[in-house]
Formats: structure tokens, C-alpha cells, sequence
């Protein structure tokens, strides 16, 4: 029962904050509110089975991504988006069929996917979600992935310090 | 203990999904359009996880933890441009970054 | 007997040639010199020393096949990378490498004016080593081969001077028909294909008797002799030899008068097995080789370019040996295409020291009296001329006198060749006298010479003389009632070739000697005694000079028939076909391309949110895909 009470919470917390994310004109509000909403992952994660990958969760996200965010808020100040005629106003119609074929064509597939147990009460997992286990999943079995992801962040970060570099010319900016 | 069907955890992951759906198609500003991918990437990874919970399986997660990384790699991306964009003193909304059409 | 040599002296000109071809810029010219003219003067040693090696072998062990690969084997047919090292490769080897060696050593100095001295001498070698492919090889596609690559070779060298329209024109010309007889060549080696399932020599001559069929055998035979003519210049396919000599003289002398062209004459020999067992096609030969001298030496009686009298003289002596080859003669056909590689390259090259003197002058208008300028082109030109009038002694002498003799005892068809072979070579006497005398003798021309005639060094005089002395001399090695040696040499490759019979070498003894007699005496009459005399003389015989002229018209009924035709059939082609329908085509495709571009550069619009768009209503259209699929 408390697990369901937690569920429900966590689930309201996330979709509230998920909606504010998408709506608020303020860009660090949206920031804060897509803390909230990586929190309550986490705890849907800690539901799950997966501790270690709910505190990766509160780490890497919200500690180091959405701090990033802040970062890059902070330093351009908060300039108010150009109020613009959106070009694209005639078709906003289809944002809305898009989402909702999505979901729809998702409930579908999930209603004809004979998966066994999905209504049912999840049975007793067995050591999957803790640090050791997750490291012998690497590096037994996904070493190759591991150092793809390794050799991505890398040339990411190289990316960014080209970026961040003076002198790069944009849009025959001056 | 009672727990949660699988199913309400992808309702939930499909939910949110939707959300970031709408945002990255409503919103002019790529850093709010990055914030919307980043919940778009979190639904994602709660159906992997809930699907390693109902397979009794690592592999899911270890997907999800591959996920956040590249997710990192993106935001850096993401903000290092919208960084460069800013300190040529242009106007902060994709519409206007239209130098390569055709 | 070491049959590499053959390898080596095959590969040497090659080498040489391919030096000269991939050095970065233009080389110095004494590297030249060395890369050019070492090359052929080591294959011509090395052939020297293969020839005492034979000599020192039993006849019988005379001929090699020197096997290295097998190169093609497609079910039944085995083509073998080999040459064929025997007395009639040694023989033609000698000439082609000795000669060849002479006319280099005397190019040295006569394209020393000229700025590509470096592509000369790569072409040149590249030439020698498609002669010797063509002679060395073991089987009918190696001969062919050889045989196109040297019709290449004579290609690039006629249109050395490429900037000079007349050049390019005539290379194009001897490329075409060369060409023509390249095919029939192809097609003889198909049909020895399909009945007899091998290409090389020996088996075919092994299973030709029995295997070939009377038609099949004419047919191989008459198509292998289209190639014959056409390579060796034989009417009706002559008309590309005059025009040849637009080539530099040392090329003319050494392509398109003492090797490449008698090439003909080596493949009849070549191949004399397929021959004798085809009466009809040796017939076809003989005639056509009687024909080709008599009209070739009667053209020449009217040519005012040197080059060209040269060159009709070189069809007409070729004539001769065509028409020995096809009377059987095979050894008096060999005999006569090495005196007359000595000596029509002698009268080539002592002319060419007489046009480089005058500085490029070809035409007897420009010339007379030169003899009191260049004493020593005057009498080399002089010893050429007595030999191929066949003046007692010399070389020439000896040789046509055996053709003539052969063609008397060869029978009705024989005597009346040799009738016209006995007439035309008193007609050989008085065009070539004439070019002496009006070259050497008589007055200056009105206008005199432009230049003042310069005297060549020694590197164009030593070649000229050695070729003086072979052909004063050369005629010695086989001697009627005396000795045989060249019937002998060849005897493992052609058998024991009777010899004519003592009327028949009285008789022409004595026509040949009456006929040369009367025509250097009627050119000795007509252009020497009274110099006013030939202007006097212009104005009878008007009709016939025309057709003399106009080399019989062939020219021109080619143009009418053959290239007025293809160029109409062209023109109607690009008119409707190429500007209509090819290019129709071409813009079609271009403004599809530039339309359907143009409607596409409409979804690159600059906009990042309809990127968006599309790509996830791609999504919604895969996910409605799947549903679907789930769904079923």
C-alpha cells in the first residue's frame, strides 16, 4: 500500500512539474521545475528496483546537468524571448494530433502486446539494481558500450571547448 | 508488500513523454526546447528501468545509465551553442537560425 | 641456342622507350641519344649473337618456341605467352634491329632541330619492340597484337608534326584502313578458332591439312591477306602509304619502307602452310601483287614530291615480293625484303640528308643540280638508285631477277606476271633515274634553293654509307648457279624451295638488263640531256598524266564512295539524332534534376520547428505502421 501511495505521489509530482516545464515563459523557473520532476523520477527509479541508478539520477541530472543549465541561465541573464509572430501558428493544430496519435498508437501497441504480467503485482526482483551488480553488467557484458559512451562524453566535451572558444562566427554574427 | 502494475509506470512514461513532446514543438527557445528533451529522455528511461524491474533484469538499467550519459554529452552540446549563439548577440529562437536553408 | 635473347632483344627497345616516355621533363639530349639509340644497337648485337648461335645448330634444331605462361585458357583454347625463335624470325629480327639501329644513329643528328627529340625516340622504340613482337610471335593473337601495335606506332609517327593538318589527316587515313585489316585478321584467327581450337602456329599448321576444309581454308587465308594488304599497302588498300610521309623522312624510312610495310609479306611466308593448301587465295595474292607494282611504279613516274616517289616506288617494290609469296617464291619474297630494306632505306635516308640540307624542301620544283653541293647524298641516292633499277650487281639485281625468274617457271599465271613484273621494272629504272637526275643534275631551280645546301656530319653520313655498301654488296649472299644461302637459311621454316630453272634465269637476265637499259636510257634522255626538254614534253599525254596525277582516281572514288557516305550519314545523325533526341534527353534529365531540386529546396527552410514536425510525423507514421501490424 505504501508503495502505491509513493507511486501516486511521485507520478503527480513529475507530470505537474513535467507541464510546468513546458509552459513557463521564465527559463530558470522551468529549470526548477525540471528539478522537480528528475526528484520524482528518482523515487519512481528507487520503486523500480534500481537505487543506483535513482542516485546516478539525483547526481549526474540534477546535480551537474541542471546545474549547467542554472550556469548558462545565470550568464545570459534573463533576457526576455523576442516577442516574435510565431510562423508556425497556422499548424499548432498538430502538435496536439501528434501527441495524442503517439499515445494513442502506444496504447494500442501495449493493448495487442500480450505482455505477461503487466496488470499484474510485480513479483520479487532479485539483486539487479545495486552498484555491484550494475558494474559486473558493464563490465562483463557491456564493456563495448561503456567505452563508446566513454569515447561520446569525450568528444563532447572537446566540442564544447570549440564552442566556447572566442571567435567562432555564427549567422555572419559581427 | 504490494507493489505497481508495469502498466502504471508506462503510463506515466508515456505521459511525460507527451509533455516533452509538446514542448520541444511549441517552444522558440532552444534552451527551453533542451529542457523538454530532457524530460522526453527521463520518460524513456523509467519504461527501461520498469521493464528491468518486470524481466528481473540489468540490462534495462545499465540502458538507462548509457541514456543519461549521452544526455549529458547533448546538454553540453546544446548549451555550448546556445552559449556561442548568445555571445554573437542574436535574438534566442531557432526560427531565426535559418542561415542554411535552402 | 639461348631463346631468352630473344626475350631480351624483344624487351630492350621497350625498356628504352618507356625511360624515355616517363622521364619527368624533357631529358638532355645526349641522355636521349643514349636511352634511344642503345637500346636497338644492344638488340641488334644480342640478334647477331642469337644468329651465330643458330648457325652453330643442326637445321633440324633450328626452330624454338621459348614457352613462359600459359595466358588464356578459356575450355578447349590454351593461348600461351611464347615467341617462336627460327631462321624467319632471326631473319626479320636482323633486319628490323640492324636497320632500325642504322636509321636511330642517323635520327640523332637529323631531329636534332626538332623540339620533341625525346617523344621521337621513345615512338621509335616503342615501333621496334611491336615489329619484334610481331615477328617473334609464337601464335596468331601475339601476331596480331604485334600487328596492331605497330599500326599504332606508324600512327603516332605520321602524325608526329601534330600541329600540321595534313600530318593528322594522314595518320587518321593509315590508322583507318590499317584498321580494316586489323579485323580481318581477327576474324581469320575465329575462324581458326572454331575449327581447329588453337591459335598457335605449329598446331595449326600441324592440323590445318586435314582439319581445314577447302573453304574454310581459302577464307582464312584471303582475310589473313586483306591484312597483309593493308599493312603492307597493297591496292586496294595502298592509298594511305603516299600520304605517310607527312611522318619525319627517318620514320618513313624506317616504318614506311624497310619493316612495318613488308610485314605482309613476312605474314604470307609466315603462314605459306595455310597457302599452299589454298590455290585460289595464292592466286588472289599473286595477282594482286602484280597489279600493286605495275600501277604503284606507273604513279611514280609522275610524283614531284621526293617522299611520294619514294613511297609509291616502296608500294611497287612491295608488289613484287607480295607477288613472289603468292607464286610460292617464299624465299625470293625474303630475299627481296632484305635488299630492299637496304636499299629503300638508303634512298630514304640520303634523300632525307638532301631535304634536311634544304632545310625541309620535298619538292623536286626546289631542286636540281644539287649534286655539285651534297657530292656525298648524291652518290649514296646514286648506289640506291642502280639497285633498285637492279642494275647488274647490286643488290636489287639479284633479288627481283629471282622473283622474275620463279614467276616464269610458275606456270601461265606466272608468265604473265611476269611480264608485267619484267615491264615495271623498267619503269622502276626510269622513275628512279628521273628523281636522280632531277634531283642531283641539271640546272638550279628558277629562284634557286632558299637556303644554301648543307652538307650532313657524320652521324646521318656512317649510317648512309653502310647501307650504300649493303646494298651494293648485299645481293651477293645468294647467287643464281652459284650459292643459296638465304633458300638454305630458310629451309627449316619454308622446306627446300626449288630453284628457277636455267631458261628462266637467261630470260629474265636478259629482259631485265634490256628493260633497266631502256628506261634509265629514256630518263637519262628526257631529263638530263636537254634541261628545256621535259617542259617541251609536258604538253603531249595530257589525259594519261592526269590519271597518273591523281594516283588512278582512288582517292577520290574512296571519298565518293566510302567517306562522303559516313560524313553525310554523320551530319544527318547530329542534325536529328544528337541535337533532337540525344541532347532532348540530356536537357530532360538536367531540368528534372534542376525542378525536382527546386521543389525540394522548399522543405529546407531554414526553420529548426518544422524539422520537428516532419521528423515526428514520421514517427506517428511508423508508429501507425506498427499498430497496424500489432493489430492484424
Amino acid at each position: 500500500m505504501a508503495e502505491q501511495i509513493i507511486f501516486v505521489i511521485a507520478a503527480a509530482a513529475a507530470l505537474m512539474s513535467g507541464a510546468l516545464v513546458v509552459t513557463l515563459e521564465n527559463a530558470f523557473r522551468a529549470t526548477v521545475a525540471l528539478i522537480v520532476t528528475l526528484v520524482s523520477v528518482a523515487v519512481i527509479f528507487l520503486l523500480l528496483a534500481a537505487p543506483f541508478v535513482a542516485a546516478i539520477q539525483i547526481i549526474v541530472y540534477a546535480g551537474a546537468i541542471v546545474v549547467l543549465f542554472l550556469f548558462v541561465i545565470a550568464y545570459m541573464g534573463d533576457r526576455p524571448a523576442p516577442g516574435l509572430e510565431d510562423r508556425l501558428a497556422p499548424y499548432q493544430a498538430f502538435t496536439w494530433i501528434f501527441v495524442i496519435a503517439l499515445i494513442g498508437q502506444a496504447g494500442i501497441m501495449l493493448a495487442n502486446s500480450n505482455l505477461v504480467g503487466l496488470y499484474d503485482e510485480p513479483a520479487a526482483t532479485d539483486d539487479i539494481g545495486s552498484p555491484e551488480a550494475i558494474g559486473r553488467a558493464f563490465i562483463d557484458d557491456y564493456i563495448v558500450p561503456f567505452e563508446a559512451t566513454s569515447a561520446i562524453l569525450l568528444v563532447a566535451a572537446i566540442a564544447a571547448v570549440l564552442l566556447a572558444k572566442r571567435g567562432v562566427n555564427f549567422e555572419g554574427g559581427r | 508488500m504490494s507493489g505497481v502494475p508495469l502498466f502504471w509506470y508506462l503510463m506515466l512514461s508515456f505521459g511525460l513523454f507527451g509533455l516533452g513532446l509538446v514542448g520541444v514543438m511549441r517552444r522558440r527557445n532552444p534552451l527551453l526546447m533542451l529542457l523538454a528533451v530532457e524530460l522526453m529522455l527521463n520518460s524513456a528511461n523509467i519504461a527501461l528501468v520498469g521493464f528491468a524491474r518486470q524481466w528481473n533484469n540489468t540490462d534495462g538499467q545499465i540502458f538507462a545509465l548509457v541514456v543519461m550519459a549521452v544526455a549529458a554529452a547533448e546538454v553540453v552540446i546544446g548549451l555550448g551553442l546556445v552559449v556561442a549563439v548568445f555571445r554573437q548577440r542574436l535574438a534566442l529562437n531557432v526560427d531565426e537560425m535559418s542561415s542554411l536553408k535552402g | 641456342m639461348e631463346p631468352a635473347l630473344a626475350w631480351i632483344v624483344l624487351g630492350l627497345p621497350l625498356l628504352g622507350a618507356a625511360t624515355l616516355a616517363a622521364w619527368p621533363s624533357e631529358p638532355p639530349r645526349s641522355m636521349t641519344r643514349v636511352l634511344g639509340v642503345g637500346p636497338m644497337v644492344v638488340s641488334f648485337l644480342l640478334t647477331a649473337w642469337l644468329y651465330v648461335q643458330m648457325l652453330g645448330e643442326n637445321s633440324d634444331d633450328r626452330l624454338v618456341v621459348s614457352r613462359v605462361w600459359e595466358w588464356i585458357e578459356i575450355g578447349d583454347l590454351s593461348i600461351d605467352v611464347a615467341l617462336q625463335v627460327d631462321p624467319l624470325s632471326v631473319m626479320m629480327m636482323l633486319v628490323v634491329t640492324g636497320v632500325g639501329s642504322l636509321i636511330f644513329i642517323y635520327s640523332t643528328e637529323y631531329m636534332e632541330h626538332d623540339r620533341d627529340y625525346r617523344r621521337f625516340f621513345a615512338e621509335m622504340g616503342f615501333f621496334v619492340f611491336s615489329m619484334l613482337l610481331l615477328v617473334l610471335a609464337a601464335n596468331f593473337l601475339f601476331l596480331i597484337v604485334g600487328w596492331a601495335l605497330v599500326g599504332l606506332a606508324s600512327y603516332l609517327l605520321i602524325g608526329f608534326y601534330y600541329e600540321k593538318p595534313p600530318a593528322v589527316a594522314a595518320a587518321k587515313k593509315a590508322f583507318i584502313i590499317n584498321v580494316i585489316g586489323d579485323l580481318a585478321m581477327v576474324i581469320a584467327a575465329f575462324i581458326l578458332v572454331v575449327e581447329l581450337g588453337t591459335l598457335n602456329y605449329l598446331l595449326v599448321f600441324e592440323a590445318a591439312p586435314d582439319g581445314l576444309g577447302r573453304g574454310a581454308v581459302e577464307a582464312v587465308t584471303i582475310l589473313l591477306f586483306v591484312g597483309a594488304a593493308a599493312k603492307s599497302a597493297q591496292v586496294p588498300l595502298h592509298t594511305w602509304l603516299p600520304d605517310a610521309m607527312e611522318g619525319p623522312t627517318p620514320v618513313s624510312a624506317l616504318i614506311h619502307a624497310a619493316t612495318m610495310v613488308t610485314a605482309g609479306v613476312y605474314l604470307i611466308v609466315r603462314t605459306h602452310e595455310l597457302y599452299e593448301l589454298a590455290p585460289y587465295a595464292s592466286d588472289l595474292v599473286a595477282i594482286t601483287g602484280a597489279v600493286t607494282l605495275f600501277l604503284a611504279a606507273t604513279i611514280a613516274t609522275v610524283q614531284v614530291d621526293v617522299k611520294r616517289v619514294l613511297a609509291w616506288s616502296t608500294i611497287s617494290q612491295i608488289g613484287y615480293m607480295i607477288m613472289a609469296a603468292g607464286l610460292g617464291a617464299y624465299g625470293a619474297a625474303m630475299y627481296h625484303l632484305m635488299t630492299h630494306a637496304f636499299f629503300k632505306a638508303l634512298l630514304f635516308l640520303s634523300i632525307g640528308m638532301v631535304i634536311h640540307g634544304l632545310a625541309g624542301a620535298q619538292s623536286l620544283d626546289r631542286m636540281g643540280g644539287l649534286g655539285r653541293h651534297l657530292k656525298f647524298a648524291y652518290v649514296a641516292t646514286a648506289i640506291g638508285v642502280l639497285a633498285i633499277s637492279g642494275v647488274p650487281g647490286t643488290a636489287g639485281f639479284f633479288s627481283k631477277d629471282e622473283i622474275l625468274a620463279s614467276a616464269w617457271d610458275a606456270g601461265d599465271l606466272g608468265r604473265v606476271l611476269w611480264l608485267v613484273g619484267a615491264l615495271a621494272a623498267g619503269i622502276t629504272a626510269f622513275y628512279m633515274f628521273r628523281l636522280l637526275f632531277r634531283t642531283f643534275s641539271g640546272p638550279e631551280p628558277e629562284g634557286g634553293y632558299g637556303v644554301h645546301p648543307q652538307p650532313s656530319r657524320w652521324p646521318m653520313a656512317a649510317p648512309v654509307a653502310v647501307l650504300a655498301v649493303l646494298s651494293l654488296w648485299g645481293g651477293w649472299i645468294q647467287v643464281p648457279r652459284g650459292w643459296t644461302w638465304i633458300i638454305d637459311w630458310l629451309e627449316p621454316v619454308i622446306g627446300r624451295e626449288s630453284i628457277p630453272g636455267q631458261q628462266a634465269e637467261l630470260v629474265t637476265l636478259a629482259t631485265s638488263i634490256a628493260v633497266v637499259a631502256i628506261g634509265a636510257a629514256a630518263a637519262w634522255w628526257i631529263f638530263a640531256v636537254d634541261p628545256a626538254r621535259p617542259k617541251r614534253l609536258a604538253g603531249r599525254l595530257v589525259a594519261t598524266r592526269r590519271l597518273l596525277e591523281d594516283q588512278f582516281r582512288f582517292d577520290h572514288v574512296y571519298d565518293r564512295a566510302v567517306v562522303g557516305p559516313t560524313r553525310d550519314l554523320a551530319e544527318y545523325l547530329y542534325r536529328r539524332m544528337e541535337s533532337g533526341f540525344v541532347d532532348g534527353l540530356v536537357r530532360g534529365a538536367i531540368s528534372l534534376a534542376r525542378g525536382s531540386a527546386m521543389g525540394l529546396r522548399a522543405a529546407q527552410n531554414g526553420l529548426v520547428r518544422t524539422y520537428v514536425f516532419v521528423m515526428i510525423s514520421g514517427v506517428v507514421g511508423l508508429g501507425a505502421l506498427l499498430a497496424w501490424v500489432v493489430t492484424r
